[in-house]
Order: C-alpha cells, then structure tokens, then sequence
C-alpha cells in the first residue's frame, strides 16, 4: 500500500501521511457516521419505534446533521476544570483508538503497517485510551466525571486480562504476533478459520472447536467490556453518573469521545474477525480468482473483512438494547472468578491439544 | 531530512520537552501524564532503533499498567476533587551543576570513543529472538521472575482479604 | 463447583434468550405513529380546544362563574325590545347581546366544568389539539360575533332605552306625584269645601 502510494505521488513523507489518515477518512468516518444511525436504528426497532425519520429517507442523514450541529456548538469549559488536561484528553482517547487500525490488515493490499508484534501493539496502544479516559475525568473536576473515570479504567484494566489471556492462546495456535500473518494461516475456506480449529492436523482440529468456541465468547465479552458497552457500561451510566467521564465535554471535544467509543467498537470487532474468523479471507473463495481478474481479490478481501467486523459491531448492539447493565460488584465477578479462569483453562488445554 | 530524521526529532522532542514539564511541573497530576508522553516518545525512538517489541512493552508496561496505577495512588490519597495538588521542585541549581556535569562526561565519552560505524541492516523483528532466548539461555530467570511475581500476586490478594478478621 | 458451572450456563443461557426476544422485536411492526402526517385517533369524550356556538349563546354567565381558573370573560349588555337578538336553536328567547366573550386557553386547564352547567349546550370541546401559537395573546379567543360598532350600537340603545324608560318613568312619577298632589289639593278641597 505504501510502496504504491510512494509510486503514485513520488514523495515518500506525502506518501506516510496518506497512508496514515487515508483509512481514517476513508472508512472509519463514514463507518462512524452509519454506526450512530445504525444504533439508533436497531435500538428503535428492538423497542418496536422507528427511530430517526426526518432528515432524508428514514433518517439516514441524521448523523450527519447531529455532526453538523455539534461543530457549530460551543466549546464550552467548566471554569474549575484543568484547562490544558481538559483540551487534550479527547485526542488521547481519539489517538488511541485510531491508532490501533494501523496494524489491522483490511484486505492483502490495505493494510497500514504489517509489523510483528501487532498483536501486541492492539492491545498496548489501547491503554492510551485509559490514559485519556483518566485524564478527561480527573480534569473536569466533577464527582460524576471522576467516578466515571475510576470505574471505567478499573473495568478496563480488569479485562484486559481475560483478553491478554485469550490473546495469548490464539498465538500459540497462530504462532505469530503479526495480525497479516495470522489472516493468512486461515485462507480458503471458512473451515480453515481459528473457530474451527484452523489449520492444525487429524484429531487436533476437533479437539480445538469447542476450546476455541470458548476462547471467542470470553475475548467477545472482555472486549465488550473494553470497549465500554452496555451491558458493561457502568462508567457511562447514564442513570447513575449522567455521561460518566465525558459529563462536561461538549461540542466537538464530545463527538471526539462518541467517535472514538465507535471506532474502539469496531476496531475490537476487527481483532476477534481476524483472531477466529479468518480476518479478511472470503469464507467461499474468490470471485477474482475464478475469472482471473486480480484487482478485484483485495477489494473482495476487504469487502468481507468490513462486513465481519460490521457484523460484530451489530452483534455488540444487539446485546446493548438486551441486556441490563451489571452493578460494579458482578461486573468484577464476571471478569474474576469466571472469564479469568476459563480463559487460562483454556490456555492450557490449547497447550495440551497443540502438542499431540 | 529524511522521514525517518524528522519522526526521530519529533520523538526526541516529544521525551525531552515532556520530561521538563515532568521535573518542573507544580501539578503532580500533571507530571504524571506528562511522564505518558516521555514513556511514549521513548518507545517511539526503540521503534527506530528496530526494537519493536520492547517499544510494545514499553507503552503496555508502563502506560497501561504503572502510569496508571501511579495516577490511581495520586488521585485516591490527595483530595481527589481538589486540582490543586502541588510539587515543589528544590534545589535546582545544585541539579542544574550536576546535570551539566553529567552531560559533559557523556558528551567527552560520545566525542573520544572510536565508534565502530559499518553498514547494518535493522531486524525487522525482534520477538521471536526475544522469546528464543528467554525460553532457551535465561530460562531459569525467566522462571524465577514468574515465580516472583506470582508470590506478589498472592500476596496482594491476601492483603486485600485481610479485613474481615 | 456444580454452582459453578450451572452460573456459567444460565449466564449463557439466559443472555442467548434475552437475545431471541429482542430479535424477534426487530420484525414486529413499530407503534410510533409518524404524527405530523398521520393524526393519532382522538378517544371519544378527548378533551380539548373549547369552541362556543354563539348563536345559541344566551349570555348567562353560568360557564364563567364554573370555571376554575377564571379564563371566561362575559360581558353582555341587555337587548331593547325593538332590537331582539332572536332565538336559540331550541327556541329559547335571548334576552342579552353578548358583547364580549373571552376565553384565554392558555389558562385553561382542559377540566371541561364548563361545558356541564351551560343551559343550551353551545360551548363544548372539540377534537382540535394543535393550536400552539407565537404570541400568548393569540390564545385568547374571542367568540363574540358583535362587531365594535354593534357593541357601541347596541350599548346606545341599551343606554337610550334605560334613559327612555327612565324618563318614563321618571314622567310617570311626575305624573303621579301631580295626581297625588292634585289628588291631595282635591282632597284639601272637600275638606275644605265641606265647612263651606
Ligand atoms: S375547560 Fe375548565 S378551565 Fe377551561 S374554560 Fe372550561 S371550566 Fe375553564
Ligand atoms: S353557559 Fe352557555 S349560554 Fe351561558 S354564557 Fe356560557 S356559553 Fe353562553
């Protein structure tokens, strides 16, 4: 991708930039704009309404609208509030976010940087998101954001085990830190993919489905939590904390935190899709393939990573509008005394299955 | 200049200009997420000098992990909903002669030593070497500090159940 | 243990049925009702925009003085013999042009109280629920039907035909003052006469 860039403008520092916001203006901005709507479609029809109707047909320009009004806010700041820990954690939290798609391989072309240790940098540039977190709340000098603040960077530190752990057994199967590598153990068809035991030979392959059936429902669940969602809102708690840590943001600085709880949606999605379900690979074979058009596979590779990745993004809305959201207490037991120790078990059997 | 000159003076810049805020800050909240900004300027500059992984560990270890255990201890023991929580930074010209002093040794060391300089290509990857060796040459270490950090873990747990005697 | 794996389950299990129903919500046909295009359907006996039928309006007051929070201003000024304002549809005789009648809605409550004691049921509640407005005066009905012209009009009449009767009547005291005097001078008369 780079090297095509640096081909096409003939300058290798434009190029880097390209190659760095083009994904972010290229994708995640409209994704973010359709997954407002997309919420707030399927949260009105799970509750029977019909949500946004008004602005264009069904509403599907209403995000757009809502954007345009939150750039023509005021930024407003709390006079007590730390003013220059206050301005700069919305783009702690946006940069942490947007930073994570730079590993994630969107089709064999598309992908911003194929390093070795990708997996590790997604989980390790996250944590500038609870860098953010904590600095948005402390500055605003409000019980609510601090609280909001406390209870969210405990959450997601909590879960982050779960996840490392789950992290870990996907590599030991894999055998690779580097996300493109992993996509591309699982090529051809879906059985080939992690939650069906991937490539690994004879009886393995079977012994692994239900381990690994296990693996995705525990790293699906510390990542909802990650990410901040209902059922595992309790930092955002509206009928608790009004907006928990972004309670005194307004205006653009708040669409920075909106954004970025979207693109953390979809980036943790993307994480399990190439983890277990093949990451950009068709589950069918190429249609490129068999007519002998070779442009055409990267564009269906990132047409069937995108529609993944959406799926689980759906997926996490659905459970928002299912479920109620867990007091603090459950929330630690369910990180603690279950996902914890069913994620090591399974670590270990991995270990045990890997070996035959 | 090459990109990869200017990406390392951004990060130089980045560690250094945070780290004087870090020394000189009166905000103890500040200086802590200053320090975020010197972890991060640092594993930026082992990403161009080929150690990827470190780099990783770097933020994951120290911005996701002490960092903010380091701002939980700051802001549960102050008045949390008071900002004004200060540092006071003393004696800075015994700290200003000492730093010079300090900078003339490493400038004498870097200018007098005869620095082999051959043409090298960077590793594009370090972890598997990294783990090759952890798990081969310093196995025993590398057990011990699992042991090590499992008994800290035990007893931090225990230390938490301690209240209900 | 056996808790334990039970918990894990229900947990699963639970979420998965929560999951099926609201999926199935997400087919069942939504209850918004789209209101600026389609009207939600009024139940029979809504309360609502009051609307008075002055033609049948005898002017009595009665709906005013029920009123819980004085929104009904009445004034009304007796009709001249010669100038009846006619007739309700029941055939009852008005005796009273009603020249002022007001009903600020902004201060109505919606309580209906005075649509009960109306003698000829010409003020009631309609259907009509959409008349917001700018200006708070504009919520201020007027129902009278009287122009200001007639109102002077029928207020001169009124004032002419009490300052005719009162003339009259004033002629007739007069009148009957100098009979009773005269009455009186007679009767001094007879006396007086009869010693005579
Ligand atoms: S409905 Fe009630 S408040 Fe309104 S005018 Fe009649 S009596 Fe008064
Ligand atoms: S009670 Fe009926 S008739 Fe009497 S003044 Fe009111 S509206 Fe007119």
């Amino acid at each position: 991708m780079y090297d095509f860039l640096v081909n096409l403008v003939g300058n290798n520092i434009v190029a880097f930039f390209i190659a760095a916001a083009l994904p972010l203006f290229l994708f995640i901005l409209p994704y973010a704009l359709l997954a407002v709507l997309a919420e707030r479609k399927v949260s009105a029809h799970m509750q029977d309404r019909l949500g946004p109707m008004r602005t264009g047909y069904h509403g599907i320009l209403q995000t757009v609208a809502d954007i345009l009004k939150l750039i023509q806010k005021e930024d407003l700041r709390a006079s007590s509030t730390d003013k220059s820990l206050f301005n700069f954690a919305p783009y702690l939290v946006f940069m942490g976010s947007f930073a994570a798609f730079a590993v994630l391989p969107f089709s064999s072309f598309f992908i911003g940087s194929s390093i070795d240790v990708g997996l590790f940098y997604f989980l390790a540039i996250s944590s500038l998101v609870v860098a953010g977190i904590l600095m948005g709340g402390w500055s605003s000098n409000n019980k609510y954001s601090l609280l909001g603040a406390m209870r969210s960077v405990s959450q997601i530190i909590s879960y982050e085990i779960p996840t490392a752990v789950v992290v870990l057994t996907m590599v030991m199967i894999t055998g690779s830190l580097n996300l493109h590598t992993i996509s591309d153990q699982q090529t051809a068809f879906f059985w080939n993919w992690n939650i069906l035991g991937g490539t690994l030979p004879g009886i393995a392959k079977f012994l692994l489905i239900p381990l690994m059936l296990g693996a995705f429902i525990i790293i699906f669940i510390s990542t909802l939590a990650e990410v901040n969602r209902t059922p595992f809102d309790i930092p955002e708690a509206e009928s608790e904390l009004v907006a928990g840590f972004f309670t005194e943001y307004s205006g653009m600085r708040f669409a920075m935190f909106f954004l970025a709880e979207y693109a953390n949606m979809l980036a943790v999605s993307f994480l399990i899709t190439i983890l277990f379900f093949g990451g950009y690979h068709s589950p069918l074979g190429y249609l490129g393939n068999t007519l002998g058009v070779e442009w055409l596979v990267p564009i269906e590779q990132f047409f069937w990573f995108a529609s993944k990745g959406l799926i689980f993004v759906l997926i996490q809305m659905w459970l928002r509008w299912t479920l109620p959201r867990l007091r603090v207490d459950q929330l630690m037991t369910v990180c603690w005394k279950y996902l914890i120790p069913y994620s090591i078990a399974i670590l270990l059997l991995v270990g045990l299955v890997t070996l035959i | 200049m090459e990109l990869y000159d200017i990406i390392f003076y951004l990060f130089a810049a980045i560690t250094i200009g945070s780290a004087i805020v870090v020394v000189n800050s009166k905000n103890i909240v500040h200086a802590a997420f200053s320090l975020l900004l010197t972890f991060f300027g640092v594993s930026g500059i082992y990403v161009l000098l080929g150690a990827d992984f470190i780099a990783v560990v770097q933020i994951m270890v120290y911005v996701g992990g002490i960092l903010i255990l380091l701002l939980f201890g700051v802001m549960l023991t102050n008045r949390i909903t008071n900002v004004d929580i200060r540092s006071g930074s003393i004696q800075v010209i015994p700290a200003i002669i000492g730093l010079a002093i300090f900078t003339a040794i490493l400038f004498w060391t870097m200018t007098s030593t005869n620095w082999k300089s051959e043409k090298f290509e960077l590793p594009t990857t370090t972890a598997f070497q990294i783990g090759d060796i952890l798990l081969s040459e310093y196995v025993l270490i590398f057990e011990l500090l699992g042991i090590l950090l499992l008994i800290a873990l035990i007893g931090a747990a225990s230390i938490a159940r301690r209240d209900k005697e | 243990m056996k808790q334990y794996f039970k918990n894990t389950f229900d947990a699963l299990y639970t979420v998965l049925v929560g999951m099926r129903i609201t999926f199935k919500h997400l087919f069942v046909p939504s209850v918004t009702i789209q209101y600026p295009e389609v009207k939600p359907q009024m139940p029979e006996r809504a309360r609502n925009r009051l609307f008075v039928n002055m033609d049948d309006c005898i002017g009595c007051d009665q709906c005013s003085r029920a009123c819980p929070v004085n929104c009904i201003t009445i004034e009304t000024v007796k009709a001249t013999p010669d100038d009846s304002p006619g007739e309700t549809s029941q055939g009852k005789k008005k005796a009273l042009w009603v020249t002022k009648f007001d009903i600020d809605i902004a201060k109505c409550c919606f309580c209906s109280l005075c649509v009960y004691p109306c003698p000829t049921e010409c003020i009631n509640m309609t259907k009509v629920y959409e008349f917001s407005e700018f200006e708070r005066d504009n919520l201020i009905y007027n129902f009278a039907t009287l122009t200001m012209d007639e109102v002077t009009d029928k207020q001169k009449k009124f004032e002419e035909f009490t300052a005719q009767k009162e003339a009259e009547k004033l002629a007739a005291a007069k009148a009957k003052a100098e009979k009773a005097k005269q009455d009186a001078a007679k009767k001094d008369d007879k006396p007086e006469s009869k010693p005579e």
